[in-house]
């Protein structure tokens, strides 16, 4: 099951509890121009879960974004996988803060967190704190953070194949979200490219 | 016949280190003209210097490109008026299929030459074409380009761009470097199927093989960046035995 949130559109739940179902994918998209704190919990209580929790943020101009993400496993056997990626341009900010945690008891588990951020401008910001708080030994988590700059290399090759450079970037960026946004229906999807 | 590229007395490097010394190198419509050369000689400085690549910079000298000045020209620029250099390492681009990205190639060059748009059906009946020439598969399209893709692909795909392309003048910048005999030939068939008397390449290699295969006009050698023997096919043979070693003009 896939639930989306557009942030500053729907209603967002500041916690939920995973008991009956199986597969749950939550989408959080941050469209330009929206500020909002998104602080969201979520507790596995069920063996067998499958939990990915995708996030968009598109910041390019002055706005505040701040994840507060939360994922407890509170029983083992349970996966989840998070992935926020991130295009921060202006004097704009973005802030992620995710715990990853992990009952005891809670075996076998597996946790992992990815947060990524493009930067457009000198001017931007982002912050990340990703945390891991683990009580049971037989787990695999692990969580990753980058931030950078469009890729110069990238924007090379294309543009020597004649692609023009505005393009190319936007191309960059399409491929930057692409991980999230191929996730999406085709509406959502081409709302988010219109936007880059 | 007017020379298609000239180059005269250029000087370039990178991050101030100058690497090119003093370059000349004529090309006319037609040939096909190999530069040899040992590590570090210059041969892909001078490559990435003729596409633009922006992190190097000329410090000396001119470079003609059929009648036009090379150097104020944008990558993109060069691109649209005939240019591809097929890259020693291609980059991968993740979320960007093949199909797509030579959409927006084939379709800004068009634009750029004032030719009409291809209609979506037109366009996949020359991919498909293309594909053909360097064995390729169709759902090789829909790849994301050049990513989780062999050696022998990566070089394949570059082929794939450049007869999408259509350019006036290739530079294959160690085309050959990885491949394995079958995809040399298959490279080295591509190469061949778009030579035409228009049509000039500059092939960048260590090794005389891929000679074997596309008959150069001309070959020159590159050391220290400088020009140090121009020839024919007689020079790479000498390569091949004595190296480069031997090779000093």
């Amino acid at each position: 099951m896939d639930r989306v949130y557009r942030i500053g559109i729907d209603e967002v739940p500041k916690r939920l509890n995973l008991n009956d179902c199986e597969q749950l994918r939550l989408i959080f998209i941050v469209m330009p121009g929206v500020s909002a704190d998104i602080p969201f919990e979520i507790n596995i209580e069920k063996e067998g879960v499958e939990l990915e929790i995708l996030g968009l943020y598109l910041s390019p101009h002055s706005e505040r974004v701040k994840f507060n993400i939360t994922v407890r496993h509170m029983v083992g056997g349970s996966h989840s996988r998070q992935l926020f990626k991130g295009i921060v341009g202006g004097s704009a900010r973005a802030e992620f803060d995710g715990l990853v945690y992990v009952a005891k008891g809670a075996q076998k588990t597996e946790a992992f967190q990815e947060n990524h951020s493009l930067l457009l401008d000198n001017g931007a910001t982002v912050e990340t704190h990703p945390q891991l708080e683990i009580y049971a030994d037989d787990v695999k988590c692990s969580h990753g953070a980058t931030s950078g700059y469009l890729n110069p290399d990238e924007l090379f090759y294309m543009r020597s194949r004649g692609i023009p450079e505005a393009e190319a970037r936007k191309l960059q960026m399409i491929s930057f979200v692409s991980p999230v946004i191929s996730h999406l229906n085709e509406t959502m999807q081409n709302q988010i490219i219109s936007r880059l | 016949m007017d020379n298609l590229l000239e180059i005269k007395d250029l000087h370039a490097g990178i991050e101030g280190k100058e690497i090119l010394k003093g370059i000349d190198l004529s090309i006319r419509p037609g040939e096909i003209h190999a530069i040899m050369g040992p590590n570090g000689a210059g041969k892909s400085t001078l490559s990435a210097v003729l596409a633009g690549r922006p992190d190097f910079s000329v410090t000396q000298g001119s470079i003609s490109f059929a009648g036009h000045d090379l150097l104020a020209m944008s990558p993109e620029e060069r691109a649209w008026a005939g240019i591809f250099l097929s890259f020693q390492y291609p980059i991968q681009i993740p979320g960007v299929s093949i199909t797509n990205f030579l959409k927006s190639a084939v379709a800004a060059k068009r634009k750029a030459t004032g030719e009409p748009e291809l209609s979506p059906a037109q366009f996949l009946k020359l991919l498909k074409e293309k594909m053909a020439l360097v064995k390729m598969k169709g759902e090789f399209a829909k790849r994301d380009v050049n990513v989780g893709f062999s050696g022998g692909e990566k070089k394949r795909n570059e082929i794939l761009q450049m007869a999408m392309l259509d350019p006036v003048l290739s530079i294959l910048d160690e085309t050959d470097s990885g491949l394995d005999v079958d995809a040399l030939k298959i490279v080295a068939d591509g190469v061949n199927a778009l030579r035409s008397p228009e049509k000039s390449a500059i092939i960048i290699t260590h090794y005389k093989h891929l000679l074997d295969l596309i008959t150069p006009d001309v070959v020159h050698v590159l050391k220290n960046g400088r020009i140090v023997a121009t020839g024919g096919l007689e020079i790479a043979d000498r390569i091949q035995n004595e190296g480069f070693d031997g090779i000093n003009g």
